[in-house]
């Protein structure tokens, strides 16, 4: 008895219960490949795209709301209750709100790509509702944080964010449907620089003092200098709104202290990250993390193109879609970067655990459908890139296909996760050998014959495993009275035991 | 450092114990991927969670070591963390 009140105290988890994180991701990546696919389709437009109802807007619009709100909505409701240390109000909750958001932001791009306010205003009666539960998911579990003061801290900014972004969507969409609005520039200002920089910039900001030092497996930055650059960004917000509502010449001064306030903000958060990257016991952290690097770099190009076409020094045409291009597939890397790391991280904590414990996230890695998004992914960012600058249709074109090839590899990927996820508990003998990368720096047998006691928490890191045993494969959680089978809590924080293997596509109901 | 506090380590016997309760993540992760090296020839490293470490069975699945619930008290996750047989 008392072991199983231990497991059911353990159970107390905040993990979600699988399809919940995962329907929203697997969504992102729908929406993903609609929107290379809409600039496929529309790509005698996407070069000279100014604006207004068409395929480069739905397309636009499938990154933003589809790809990273979605992905912002799964990953908030699966990591913020780690860093607040309590529990999502409502699972439920989080889940309904997904058959809200995804069919309403399909309307949405659909009725931007095909010009159909009818639609696109549907749509935003769907979205809008949404986002306002969700709002209120992340208002709740925030209000009680018991840790975390910087996720906390971004998380309460990317909140007020996105309460301007929802207020100025509408005011847009009021627009469309020819109703009096707010002045379209003015609300056109607001929604890209609070959607962008403030609800998905700082999201990411925020989730990366989680995510980077975990996976890099390092300390967390530390809380004065990451809290000095939340503010350094959420004042620079503050002047792009400012500059918003203002003429010239004050609407330049507002926009230019804007993007240079931002780039600080991102320069002073990206060495944080590297900080921790570097002294951190994973030094490879693969291949996905190169796409956060560069969309890192994107994104700090973005802000150039916006102190370039808010300062008026640049006169290029082509200046504005660029803006608007680095910032999307800047944005759309960082995550894509970020998503191929969760996924085989979250698809080994909810597998069904073996006899020997839970699977490898390496052996939930799909490496090849990998390998095909990143060469495509790439090859999709520069060509549209080129595309802008070029003012070239058959670029776009190409673009539009290579990004094809890269949504349909990322669905690949997913799809390798979610199978694998759900598939009975695989045979040791037949893993892959491991190759996760731990820096060395004290040996087991000093540690072994000088064992420290209580001392300070920052010790140099050490080897991964006793000399004796080099060979041992895989961890076991077991109930401590012998049984082999795995006892660790079962992620819906329901059942003490391990649940049955579902098949594949149960869950997602 | 008393012990009690988080990120305290002590030893009893041949096994290490680290008090991670009240850590802010990933320190808890960190600071038991750390401490493998740490433990005694022979002896094992018992974690004193808050919750249950969900993130930190992979980890120990890529090094070769299992992790065995122990009892503890009502507040606590308690993890005896051993090289996989």
């Amino acid at each position: 008895m008392a072991l199983a009140a231990t497991f059911l105290s353990g159970a107390k988890s905040r993990l979600l219960p699988a399809s919940v994180p995962f329907r929203y991701f697997g969504a992102a990546l729908a929406f993903h490949l609609l929107a290379w696919l809409l600039v496929l389709l529309g790509a005698a437009q996407v070069p000279s795209f100014a604006g207004g109802l068409g395929a480069p807007l739905g397309a636009l619009h499938a990154v933003t709301l589809g790809v990273l709100l979605m992905t912002a909505m799964g990953a908030s409701l699966q990591l913020l209750p780690v860093a607040t240390r309590q529990s999502v109000g409502s699972p439920r909750l989080a889940a309904t709100l997904w058959w809200v958001m995804a069919p309403g932001s399909a309307l949405v791009v659909a009725g931007m790509a095909h010009a159909w306010p009818g639609v696109l205003a549907a749509g935003a009666a769907l979205v809008l509702p949404a986002l306002l539960g969700f709002t209120l998911l992340l208002a709740r579990n925030l209000q009680g944080a018991r840790g975390m003061p910087v996720v906390v801290a971004h998380g309460w900014a990317a909140l007020v964010c996105l309460g301007v972004l929802l207020a100025s969507a509408g005011s847009l969409v009021a627009t469309w449907l020819g109703w009096t609005a707010a002045p379209r520039t003015a609300a056109l200002g607001w929604h890209v620089a609070f959607a962008a920089y403030g609800v998905m910039g700082l999201l990411i900001m925020g989730f990366s003092h989680i995510l980077v030092p975990m996976f890099a497996l390092s300390d967390a930055p530390p809380v004065r200098p990451s809290l000095c650059w939340l503010a350094v960004a959420c004042v620079s917000l503050a002047a792009a709104a400012t500059a918003a509502l203002t003429s010239a010449p004050w609407n330049a001064v507002f926009g230019c202290a804007a993007a240079l306030g931002g780039l600080v903000a991102l320069v002073g958060h990206v060495l944080q990250m590297r900080h921790a990257m570097r002294t951190g016991m994973r030094r490879d952290l693969g291949p996905s993390f190169r796409w956060v690097h560069a969309g890192w770099a994107l994104l700090a190009a973005s802000l150039l193109a916006a102190l370039a076409l808010q300062s008026g020094l640049v006169a290029w045409p082509r200046l504005a879609p660029l803006f608007g291009v680095l910032l999307a597939c800047g944005l759309l890397s960082v995550l894509m970067g970020i998503l191929a790391r969760i996924l085989p991280f979250l698809a080994s904590m909810h597998a069904p655990p073996g006899r020997r414990g839970p699977p490898m996230p390496s052996t939930l890695t799909a490496d090849r459908p990998l390998a095909w998004h990143h060469r495509a992914h790439g090859a999709a960012v520069a060509l549209l890139i080129l595309a802008i600058a070029l003012d070239s249709a058959w670029l776009a074109r190409a673009a539009g296909a290579a990004g094809s090839v890269s949504a349909v590899a990322m669905l690949l990927y997913f799809r390798f996760a979610w199978m694998r996820m759900h598939a009975p508990p695989a045979v040791p003998a037949a893993e892959p050998p491991r190759t996760a990368t731990v820096r060395v720096v004290a040996s087991h047998k000093s540690a072994a014959t000088e064992p420290r006691l209580p001392t300070s928490p920052l010790q140099p890191a050490a080897p991964a495993g006793p000399a004796q045993n080099p060979t041992t494969t895989q961890a076991g959680v077991s109930s401590g009275q012998g049984t082999a089978q795995a006892t660790r809590t079962a992620p819906d924080g329901v059942a003490p035991t391990a649940p049955p293997p579902e098949p594949p596509g149960a869950g997602l109901r | 450092m008393a012990l009690g506090e988080p990120g305290t380590q002590w030893l009893e016997g041949n096994e290490l114990h680290l008090e991670l309760r009240g850590l802010a993540p990933p320190a808890p992760l960190v600071l038991v991927l750390r401490n493998l090296g740490n433990v005694p020839a022979g002896g094992a490293l018992v974690a004193h969670f808050g919750r249950d470490p969900m993130m930190l069975y992979p980890e120990l699945a890529q090094r070769g070591w299992a992790a065995q619930r122990v009892d503890g008290p009502p507040d606590e996750v308690r993890l005896r963390l051993t090289p996989a047989a």
